[in-house]
């Protein structure tokens, strides 16, 4: 055998490895109601903030406690609780996605994707902004 | 009904359209021009003459659409949508070119520039290729000066968005009442250029960042022209110097965006694997990758075919980026992607047109391109930089295949989201990609080309094998490295310089003119070295240091360690080594900066040592944003930023509230009562009471508690209050002290054991003012800056001996 066709061997082992593992790492869109058939695995949930519930940011008790209540897109709502501080314009976000799990009667969530009615050009879709709460084991 | 609309600079934007429309057609005319020419016949003489004149013509057209837009913002016409958007009256002139390149159709429009630039210099340079290059860039200018045509074909089909476009025929506005006043213009602002991009990032990057895309054109077309015209090998000496420069300035333009995102915005880190980071990365890698591959074939004549496709390819990818960046696909994954301006078919057509032609091209010519018949040898350097691109396609394809999910979804009818962890997933692959290539790069110069001395190449590697190891167990134990992945990391980027230092020193003896490769290849180790040290051992010092017991609330789970950190105005709490004061904040124009003071402490004394201002931007149009402030030492970064905080700066009226009783004490002489923010003595009592100022009357009882209340600052004052008995009845009169919100009634007298009962009344905080403020330390980042130059010197001298050759 040729040195090339070794290198080509190796070279597709590691690409195919390469899209395996990014199948793998991705996760999946779902609703809250998948999301509490599993506690504790991980999902990406979109939704609308429920803009009649309350929203609780008492940063003097735990600057790294919001909590807020979000309809998923089949108009399920949920209470969401999110170990960070509350990220600025909150109120006037048009879409979230939420990145977490369900646990412990509320779902977790680890990242906040949201989109404002646009922070850059006012009357157009707005743009994604992105809000984690690292927590010490990532 | 017709309106005579009053004020209106009309003729500015039919320049500027006129001039696209010359410059669409000059392109067009140029690029079938330069085709015939291409025939090569004295026939086809007139051919090229005629193009040339159309692409000289087309250049001046370019610089007349930017002249045109620049006009009309510095003169502040409202009445086009583009000036509308991007500027206003109030904005410095400073930040003209920022609003100018804002928007989408002013970015196509730098693009254009700097091609027409680059074809300038072609124009008169490329000589004998000029035919076949120019008739590239031809068609590549005529597809991007279609994305601000802003020609509507029927009702349906719209081509490229112009930014000569009134205001008053923009179909968010057309109907809109105050349009129908003929003095409208009177009244009308523009709406301003984004707070956020006001800053001289905003003016070096995107012009960087598109000379960079714009330079992987040249490459591109000499490889088209190399397989068009059947001259294999012959393009890739005028494309050589070009691809160095290319990497150079894109690289420079990625990582000043990266040093803007670490500078200016709250991301907390210089690079965050975000999808628009990555697709200007990728085509960079494999610009790189053809770099190499076209050095082995100069020298050797081996892998012609990678040359090929690893220079279009780079080209292709940055169509793709382009394409993923503004068609709105990325959409829910990405930051900070542009929005959708109904373009993203176009978009499609371009890319896919010119991966087509790159792909029947190469298919077309396939038998005929030369191909090498013997093996490398083992042991010669071609081998090992062929395997050194190979690392470099894998890794490229890595970063591409994930960050394209949302392509896959569309394409595929899939729902995947992507990956939890972005920056885990990208680092599983791209930290062992990263160690390889470090290897690579470190002993593949020690081998020549076709045949080395196996002996001769082993003892050459000797000392700098010696000096890492050593380095890395220094390094490694000061920094407390205990990962055996993140111990070799360190190993192989320590083994990458040292190698690349002593090839300099003692194989090329410091000669500065061939240096290029060695220095390049110190200046990415030093990256690769910064990156890793700074990121693998950033350290939030803003965690659970707070006085709140945050642990009480661990039921829900683990909240003790989280990254916020709640500072009260005043008060003082520890943060790694330094003591951490907010001090207030202060309003000048949008900014609020936010004063922290980070002090140390010798003994019992603190002494300032510097002070943060972290800022929030207000917006109240399009949302505050908080941006960094960041302390710079020579071996480390102190990063901060505020993540929520009150931005108004009036006081906030207190509203007048209750004293609440916190504690009741029977106190003895010399004992301690204590408050929130004191704490108070008992002197003892006091029976020469100021009967006039207590309006005591005649037969009445008066006792006093002697008290002192020792605020935080160490100020003492003195409080009385009294005890009277009246008609057998008691009456405490309490003593107050505002300022603290304190107020101390003496409750009870008990003679016999000569104590008083305090009881301690406190104005339950109506309005403290606080931030909560992250901050992190990213250790030896500078190697990562320095790095930076460092590569970028070796890329231009690289570059110049190339050019020399």
């Amino acid at each position: 055998m040729k040195k090339t066709h070794i290198l080509a061997i190796i070279v597709i082992a590691i690409a195919i490895g390469a899209i395996l593992s990014t199948v793998a790492d991705s996760s999946t869109y779902a609703s809250f109601s998948e999301a509490i058939e599993n506690p504790g695995k991980e999902y990406h949930v979109v939704g609308k903030l429920d803009k009649e519930a309350e929203m609780t940011y008492d940063p003097e008790v735990d600057a790294n406690l919001f909590a807020f209540r979000m309809i998923d897109n089949n108009g399920d709502a949920q209470t969401v609780h999110f170990a960070g501080s509350k990220p600025q314009d909150f109120e006037r976000s048009e879409q979230i996605v939420l990145i977490g799990k369900y646990e412990n009667d509320a779902f977790q969530a680890s990242k906040i994707l949201m989109k404002c009615p646009s922070k850059y050009n006012e009357g157009q879709p707005g743009e994604m902004q992105e809000f984690t709460a690292e927590s010490a084991t990532s | 009904m017709e309106i005579n609309y009053i004020g209106e600079h009309l003729w500015a934007g039919q320049l500027g359209q006129i001039s696209i429309i010359i410059a669409f057609v000059s392109a067009l005319v140029a690029a079938v021009g330069y085709a015939f020419a291409t025939k090569n016949d004295a026939a086809f003489n007139d051919w090229k003459l005629l193009s040339r004149s159309a692409f000289s013509l087309h250049i001046l057209a370019v610089f007349s659409i930017i002249g045109s837009l620049l006009y009309m913002l510095y003169n502040g016409m409202f009445e086009y949508h583009y000036v509308w958007q991007h500027s206003n009256s109030e904005m410095p002139m400073r930040y003209i070119l920022s609003s100018f390149w804002e928007g989408q159709e002013g970015s196509f429009l730098l693009w254009l520039f700097w091609h027409a630039v680059l074809g300038a210099i072609l124009l008169k340079t490329s000589k004998s290729w000029e035919a076949p290059v120019m008739a590239v860039f031809a068609m590549v200018q005529m597809f991007l000066v279609s994305m601000v045509l802003g020609i509507n074909l029927g009702d349906v089909i719209r081509i490229g968005s112009t930014p000569f476009l009134l205001l008053r025929d923009h179909p968010d506005f057309m109907n809109l009442p105050f349009l129908q006043n003929a003095n409208y213009l009177d009244n009308l602002d523009g709406r301003g250029l984004n707070p956020l991009l006001q800053n001289y990032w905003m003016t070096i990057h995107p012009p960087t960042l598109f000379l960079g895309f714009a330079s992987t054109l040249v490459p591109f077309a000499f490889a088209i022209a190399g397989l068009w015209t059947k001259k294999y090998t012959e393009w890739m000496k005028p494309a050589l110097p070009w691809t160095f420069f290319g990497v150079m300035i894109l690289g420079t333009g990625i990582l000043m965006g990266g040093a803007w995102a670490y500078e200016a915005l709250s991301f907390g880190g210089f690079w965050a694997w975000d999808p628009v980071e990555n697709s200007s990365l990728v085509p960079w890698i494999t610009m790189v990758g053809a770099a190499h591959v076209m050095v082995i074939q100069k020298n050797r004549g081996q892998s012609l075919i990678m040359t090929f496709v690893l220079t279009t390819a780079t080209f292709i990818l940055i169509l793709y980026s382009t394409f993923l960046t503004r068609s709105g696909i990325l959409g829910d994954t990405s930051v900070h992607a542009f929005t959708d301006l109904g373009m993203s078919g176009q978009l499609l057509v371009y890319l896919l047109a010119f991966l087509f032609l790159a792909i029947i091209l190469l298919i077309a010519r396939w038998k005929e391109i030369p191909k090498s018949k013997d093996e490398d040898s083992l042991y010669s350097r071609e081998f090992w930089m062929f395997i050194g691109a190979l690392v470099l396609v894998i890794s490229s394809f890595q970063i591409m295949f994930t960050t394209s999910i949302p392509v896959w979804n569309k394409l595929l009818g899939t729902n995947l989201a992507p990956p939890l962890d972005p920056i885990a997933h990208y680092n599983s692959f791209q930290i062992p990609l990263a160690i390889m290539l470090s290897i690579l790069i470190a002993v593949t110069q020690y081998f020549k080309y076709s045949k080395t001395d196996p002996k001769q190449f082993s003892r050459a590697l000797v000392l700098p094998l010696a000096v890492s190891v050593v380095l890395t167990a220094v390094i490694g134990y000061l920094m407390h490295y205990t990962n055996v992945m993140y111990i070799v990391m360190l190993f192989t980027t320590l083994f990458l310089i040292t190698a690349n230092l002593n090839y300099w020193v003692s194989v090329l003896k410091g000669k500065m003119k061939i240096a290029g490769a060695s220095v390049a290849h110190i200046g990415f180790g030093m990256i690769l070295l910064g990156a890793f040290l700074s990121t693998s051992k950033t350290q939030v010092i803003s965690m659970n240091t707070s006085g709140t017991d945050v642990e009480s609330l661990g039921e829900k789970g683990d909240f003790s360690n989280r990254e916020n950190i709640l500072m009260m105005k005043g008060d003082t709490l520890r943060m790694a080594d330094y003591f951490v004061t907010y001090v207030g904040k202060k309003k000048e124009g949008v900014n609020v900066f936010y004063q922290v003071d980070y002090l140390t402490k010798t003994g019992n004394d603190y002494t300032l040592d510097f002070s943060l201002y972290p800022r929030v931007q207000t917006n109240p149009r399009m949302g505050n944003v908080a941006e960094p402030d960041t302390k710079h030492f020579l071996y480390k970064d102190i990063y901060s930023f505020v993540t929520y905080a009150e931005v108004e700066t009036e006081e906030t009226k207190e509203k007048p509230e209750e004293y609440k009783n916190t504690s009741t004490k029977q106190m003895a002489q010399g004992d301690t009562l204590f408050a929130g923010q004191a704490f108070v003595i008992f002197n003892g009592f006091n029976l020469d009471v100021d009967r006039a100022k207590y309006e005591l009357q005649e037969g009445d009882i008066a006792v006093a508690a002697d008290l002192t209340a020792v605020d935080i600052s160490g100020k003492r004052t003195a409080l009385t209050p009294i005890y009277v008995i009246r008609d057998r009845m008691a009456i405490p009169i309490p003593a107050e002290m505002e300022e603290l919100g304190l107020r101390l009634v003496l409750n009870k007298v008990i003679p016999e054991e000569g104590k008083a009962e305090i009881a301690l009344y406190e104005k339950p905080d109506s309005y403290r003012e606080f931030i909560v403020m992250k901050a992190m330390i990213f250790p030896w980042i500078n190697i990562l800056w320095a790095g930076c130059l460092v590569m970028i010197i070796g890329t231009i001298l690289a570059m110049r001996r190339r050019l020399k050759a």
